[in-house]
């Protein structure tokens, strides 16, 4: 172990405090402005174009890898994922041919009641950035920023279900909010019943819970939840997860309902940026 | 004095960009609360070494480098840094003499006190963190300042 063995004797602490307490109104300053003004976007934005270079260091050994893996994979294990996926992509056109179907005849119902149609939207595929960002907070780093049109509040789906919503755009990155941290709430509806309320988040990765939900509700163990598309950011629809264990205790008034996320929210790698647009 | 004049800024930069990358490498899941704060170490180290090189500015740049990375409130880790860096540069002389587990005691009451102002903030701006593994962090810190104080000296003393 190393001392400090030297001496600058002369301990130049005269301007410190003076320094500090200038650096700290900085520092106080910023705080109250991002917070209260929001106009930090570019301050933000210049920064993080130094920071960048550090993520992209970061998260390149890993892709690396990951293609090294592909690029070296046999040709029967390619002969097999190939089949699966033939196998999966037979199914899942069949399915789209009822969708298809089933989205003329949901159109033709809207019309007749004259209400506004549902969501189509336009997509973009973003990969998840190996970087961790803050171990108490649920966050992940994506590879698509403001040059690629990602804007602040957006919803973000993955393969399943939904994954969270943009927090911080940067110019090649943006952050996400995942649907399970503790500060993020999401409108969805019992598909079962047409039953409305809100799913928030915990802050544990695999699980959110409803906790605004009347003991005597009907909403039992398996019940899928789906976007109600009411805070209009996500899209109506899209499955949020499915309802784990019910305690209803008497002598409360609300029931403490667990749910469990339908998107692979801790092994999900590409993830969908959604634009709504009112057809 | 005359060491402090000695010390460019090279190492210095150099140090604060390796314990950003640091801070960010991906660890499993579990081992995250356990990630010791690199960056605010080796501001540390400099302010008690030589706040000629680094200084406070080195802290509020390297705390607005953290708030960015981590997408909070802009000046959150930079207040917190800056606050606890003037203290160490305050205690360095003191410091200097201090053996092994007295400078990792007194490190541990800087941390904490940083993560008590994170804390604060946090609480303040409306995201409050309550879990009670954001208090390891001092512990941890104090644990591998040996490491990060034998590792710097070694960069610039040769």
């Amino acid at each position: 172990m190393v001392a400090f063995r030297s001496h600058d004797t002369t301990g130049r602490t005269s301007g410190l405090l003076l320094r500090s307490v200038l650096y700290a109104l900085l520092a106080l300053g910023l705080i109250v402005f991002d917070k209260r003004y929001d106009q930090l976007g570019r301050i933000r934005r210049t920064l993080s174009i130094v920071v960048y270079p550090i993520e992209l260091a970061v998260t390149s050994p890993f892709e690396g890898w990951s293609w090294l893996r592909a690029s070296v994979t046999t040709r029967d294990v390619l002969r097999a994922e190939n089949a699966r996926l033939r196998a999966e992509l037979r199914t899942d056109q069949f399915q789209l041919q009822r969708l298809a179907a089933l989205e003329a005849e949901n159109g033709r119902l809207r019309a007749l009641r004259k209400a506004t149609a549902g969501v189509g939207g336009k997509f973009l595929v973003g990969d998840i950035m190996d970087v961790d960002l803050d171990a108490f907070r649920e966050r992940v780093l994506v590879d698509k920023g403001a040059r690629d049109g990602v804007y602040v509040g957006q919803a973000v789906l993955d393969a399943s279900g939904v994954f969270g919503q943009v927090a911080h755009v940067d110019e090649r990155t943006s952050d996400v909010i995942l649907i399970t941290d503790a500060t993020n709430a999401i409108p969805v509806m019992v598909n079962r019943t047409g039953m409305r309320t809100i799913a928030v988040g915990t802050g544990e990765p695999n699980r959110l819970k409803l906790p605004y939900l009347p003991i005597t509700t009907d909403v039992v163990k398996g019940d899928l939840l789906v976007t109600s598309g009411l805070g209009g950011v996500f899209p109506e629809g899209y499955p949020v997860g499915t309802v784990g264990d019910v305690k209803r205790d008497p002598a409360q008034s609300l029931a403490d309902v667990d749910v469990r996320p339908a998107a692979a929210i801790d092994r999900s790698r590409e993830l969908l940026f959604v634009w709504l647009t009112r057809k | 004095m005359t060491r402090d004049q000695r010390i460019g800024r090279t190492p210095v930069v150099l140090s604060a960009f390796v314990a950003l990358t640091l801070a960010i490498v991906p660890l499993p899941r579990v081992l995250e609360p356990l990630r010791p704060d690199f960056l605010v170490l080796v501001v540390f180290y400099w302010s008690i070494e030589s706040p000629r090189a680094g200084g406070l500015a080195l802290a509020f740049i390297a705390g607005l480098a953290i708030d960015v990375i981590k997408g909070v409130v802009l000046g959150e880790h930079a207040l917190a840094l800056v606050l606890t860096a003037a203290w160490a540069t305050h205690l360095r002389l003191r410091l200097r003499l201090f053996s092994v587990l007295q400078q990792c005691v007194t490190i541990f009451v800087l941390l904490a006190a940083y993560q008590f102002v994170l804390f604060w903030v946090d609480g303040a701006t409306g995201y409050p963190v309550t879990a009670w593994a954001r208090w390891l962090a001092p512990v941890i810190g104090a644990l591998v300042w040996p490491l990060v104080t034998g590792t710097l000296s070694r960069l610039h003393e040769r």
